[in-house]
């Protein structure tokens, strides 16, 4: 892996829109075959990213190389790159069949070519009885899967998806996740999905770029960025967190809520100050006495699976935990966790310095 | 409910009187009295004749394809102009500012307008001594076929621009995108997605342009001189000059005839 | 985002053709000579001209007040007649009425006029001016309410149902819901039927009769005789009220597309009347 070339490459990529800027100096690099996703809420500049790779916008400076080659200035018709639309973008005055045979016919495939591939392609998505619909007649699900096929046929590269399943129910939207995870594995192609949903990320990708105002934040698996999230953004936006002002004591030792606690972190300046990350489901409710923390029980409400609790400490800090039995409000009652469960988040550190840092102690 | 039932109905019986006294005097009554006075004979009784006259003279069938032909041109030239300008202001940043300048001519009195190409085009206008001076020789312009058809079409114009503008409008820029995202360039997308979607502004825009310029008659008594005869100048002609009503309505019902027909191939499925 | 030059290239040629003609009859205006042919130096003297003709005058003040007023009651018969037509509930019978509504909005206006003067003779009217108002009456209403309906289909039910809810009957519904509503459609058709009686030619020229003119149906027989350019400098005067009655009609479209969000409104054209 190491010696193959990325299929997409961005150098120092910048844009603006009038005064306001959309992309800072942004890197990345995306190697073939992998499921990758663009993570933010919106205006984070993560779908500028997608219209810069497929060239529906053009970078004010910096490179964008797709196979080791400046692509910055070609076409989008050019580019071996295609998109799945937000609202799917489906021609209204072409039926299921037209819509998919767009691509293949503009190739100039030959009439059972062209048959052929969308028939493929049809199936693929699981729509093979669905050819000579009209476009209005079709669910979202099913539009969704046109638009899907679609973009296949084109037999590109690699699949840019622009929050393709933001419109579709909770359940569809299940079902979406698994298919494009196995349709990505089975044809072996690069997929970058954009989503402002984390839980998606999480569940679909082979690696995550998470954004904000148009910087990445922090990239990487997402055991990488759920565990060790690199700052308060990061943390507060995948997943729910804890997060409570601490000093590193030393290696190893940090103070919050008055108290000194063992840790797993190294490699701060003594004293510097930090912020504390707890996730709620790393959280357990326990005796006084067993408590590393004392809490106060504010508000609870069940989950289904778990109990969603709100409790606060005495100095003010509230804390959610979700515990598998539940609490009465107002008692008091003990928070006990591992010391592998608190992060710990410096401020303003780079994600390179973050890289390093966690590589220098780890070793 | 403590609606006074009798206040009500009342509002209502004016309202339905209005409107429907409206419809039935100025919409109803003249077009059937019309098709009436084209049944008319010289002699005052019902008869076919007028349109036997019509129907068998070569003069008025060829004044009517005449006139249908001059329409068609003039709707083509229009739309040969309007549909590229129309994509043009609808690719610009302040379009709607751009298509308001197109329609500010159309709220200048038509007359106005006809009366300064009277001047333009006469054989000491602009046009003429720029021709002069290019050394191509004084022409008569005023009183052609061509100088007909340019200032209809002048005129038409903005009625083609504004139903294609409002339709390209409509149609969601992401869809040009998509097509250029699979491969189309610009050409190809104009052509397989952006004017099929158009086509109902088109439509509209033909209709706005044929059937108006099938009936034109004072642009053509001042432009076209009389060497462009349509069957807006007949019904004129017959109505106001020769007094004949019986055979002016019966152009009338003609070309009634005609614009249904026109409708009915451009109307939206 | 086009960038072609030569796009641009085109529309700026298309808007100098455009334009030309009406710069031609503004230059000449100020023409020293007496036609539209040969530039002979600066003069206000048509401008004197025009304003000592009182006869002109006299047509142009006719020509307004016949717009004013076919315009008003226009307006208040098309107003009516958009709140019947949206009443329906029978489709059917609905788009009866939308279809007789347009007929004169479709029809030629050769078909109008010749129509109208078969009526007015028949019914033993006497043409002139009250005939001629009939007359623009009747081919403004439908363009008031087409003006009126879109904003009528817009506007949700639920205003009306709360309004009667909190005990407004059928009348007070109308005048302080409905219509305060729907003004900026009223005003526009208002604008709308006032232009297109000032641009009318055809339908004018065959119900005026002897007694009543026009100034589209005096230019007409002027220019026919010859021009003079007095013409010119009332042309240059309409102009100038054009781009003003224009911007104001933009000003209330803007407000209404406030009102009703980023839904833009389309811009209608004045009927093309010869």
């Amino acid at each position: 892996m190491e010696n193959k070339e990325p299929i997409i490459e961005f150098q120092q990529v910048d844009l603006s829109f009038g005064s306001t800027k959309v992309l800072n100096k942004i890197d990345l690099a995306l190697d073939a075959g992998k499921f990758y996703t663009l993570l933010g809420p919106s205006g984070s500049g993560k779908s500028t990213i997608l219209k810069l790779i497929s060239g529906q916008l053009q970078a004010d400076s910096g490179e964008i190389l797709f196979e080791g080659q400046r692509i910055n200035h070609l076409p989008a018709e050019k580019r071996r790159v295609n998109t799945v639309f937000q609202n799917y973008a489906l021609f209204p005055n072409m039926n299921v069949f037209d819509n998919v045979a767009f691509g293949p016919k503009l190739k100039g495939l030959s009439k059972d070519e062209v048959r052929l591939k969308v028939e493929t392609m049809l199936s693929l998505v699981k729509l093979a009885d669905f050819s000579n619909r009209e476009i209005n007649e079709l669910s979202g699900g099913q539009q969704q899967r046109v638009a899907i096929a679609r973009a296949l046929a084109n037999d590109p590269e690699v699949l840019l998806l622009d929050e393709p399943l933001s419109a579709l129910d909770y359940k569809l939207r299940k079902d979406m996740q698994q298919e494009l995870r196995t349709i990505q594995k089975r044809l072996g192609i690069t997929f970058v999905f954009v989503t402002h949903d984390q839980e998606e990320a999480l569940a679909m990708s082979d690696w995550i770029f998470v954004m904000n105002d148009g910087v990445i934040q922090q990239n990487g698996t997402p055991e990488d960025i759920y565990d060790e999230p690199i700052n308060h953004f990061v943390a507060d936006f995948i997943g729910e967190s804890n997060i409570v002002k601490g000093i590193m004591k030393s290696d190893y030792l940090v103070h919050f809520v008055g108290k000194d606690f063992i840790n797993v972190d190294a490699g701060m300046r003594p004293e510097e100050r930090v912020e504390v990350v707890i996730r709620p489901e790393d959280l357990d409710l326990t005796t006084i006495e067993n408590g590393k923390l004392v809490v106060t029980i504010e508000d609870q409400s069940f989950r289904g699976d778990f109990y969603e609790i709100t409790a606060q400490d005495d100095d003010g800090n509230q804390w959610q935990v979700q515990a598998t039995n539940s609490a009465t409000i107002g008692e008091r009652v003990g928070l006990t966790f591992d010391p592998e469960d608190i992060h710990i988040m410096r401020f303003n550190e780079s994600e390179n310095d973050f890289d390093a840092r966690l590589e220098r102690y780890e070793e | 409910m403590l609606v006074n039932k009798n206040k009500f109905s009342f509002t209502r019986l004016t309202f339905y009187s209005t409107y429907g006294l409206w419809l039935l005097l100025f919409v109803i009554a003249p077009l059937m009295l019309l098709l009436w006075q084209s049944l008319v004979g010289s002699d005052g009784h019902l008869t076919l004749q007028n349109y036997q006259t019509f129907f068998v003279s070569g003069t008025y069938l060829t004044m009517a394809f005449n006139s249908v032909w001059y329409a068609f041109i003039i709707t083509a030239v229009t739309l040969l102009i309007s549909y590229p300008a129309a994509y043009i202001i609808n690719s610009l940043k302040y379009k709607q500012f751009w298509l308001l300048l197109i329609i500010l001519p159309t709220w200048i009195n038509l007359l106005l307008k006809t009366y300064a190409f009277i001047g333009i085009l006469a054989k000491t206008g602009p046009i003429n001594q720029l021709a002069e001076s290019l050394g191509l020789g004084t022409h008569q312009l005023l009183f052609s076929d061509w100088s007909f058809i340019i200032v209809a079409a002048y005129i038409e114009i903005p009625f083609m621009i504004l139903p294609i503008f409002n339709s390209l409008t409509d149609i969601d820029p992401v869809l040009e995108q998509a097509s250029r995202d699979l491969g189309a360039n610009r050409w190809q997308t104009l052509k397989n997605v952006i004017w099929p979607l158009s086509l109902p502004g088109v439509k509209s825009g033909i209709q706005a342009v044929f059937i108006p310029s099938l009936s034109l008659f004072m642009v053509t008594r001042l432009i076209g001189g009389n060497r462009v005869i349509t069957l807006g100048t007949a019904i004129e002609q017959h109505f106001l000059v020769t007094q004949n009503w019986q055979f002016g309505s019966t152009i009338g019902v003609v070309l009634i005839i005609a614009m249904v027909i026109t409708m009915l191939l451009t109307r939206e499925k | 985002m086009l960038k072609n030059k030569t796009a641009h290239l085109y529309l700026m040629v298309l808007f100098t053709l455009l334009y030309a003609p009406i710069f031609f009859l503004v230059l000449y205006s100020f023409n020293a000579g007496t036609t539209m042919q040969g530039w002979q130096g600066f003069t206000w003297n048509h401008y004197q001209e025009l304003f000592s003709d009182y006869h002109l005058i006299e047509i142009v003040l006719d020509t307004l007040i016949l717009a004013l007023l076919s315009a008003l009651i226009a307006t208040i018969v098309g107003t009516v007649g958009a709140l019947v037509i949206n009443r329906q509930k029978n489709r059917v019978w609905k788009n009866t009425l939308l279809s007789l509504n347009n007929v004169l909005l479709v029809s030629p206006d050769v078909i109008i006029g010749a129509s109208l003067l078969i009526l007015f003779t028949v019914c033993g009217f006497s043409l002139g001016f009250v005939s001629t108002l009939f007359a623009h009456i009747a081919f403004s209403i439908p363009i008031v309410v087409l003006m009126i309906l879109p904003r009528l289909q817009e506007m949700s039910h639920s205003l009306i149902d709360a309004a009667k809810d909190l005990g407004a009957n059928d009348q007070q519904v109308l005048s302080q819901v409905t219509l305060p509503y729907i003004s900026p459609g009223v005003l526009a058709g208002f604008f709308m039927a006032f232009t297109y009686s000032l641009d009318d030619f055809a339908v004018t020229f065959f119900v005026t009769g002897n007694g009543f003119t026009t100034l589209s149906v005096e230019i007409y027989s002027r220019a026919r005789q010859g021009v003079s350019l007095e013409i010119n400098a009332l042309s240059t005067i309409m102009f100038l009220v054009s781009i003003i009655l224009v911007l104001f009609y933009y000003l209330i479209n803007q407000r209404a597309n406030r009102q009703r969000k980023n839904k833009l409104t389309k811009i209608v054209l004045p009927g093309e009347r010869e």
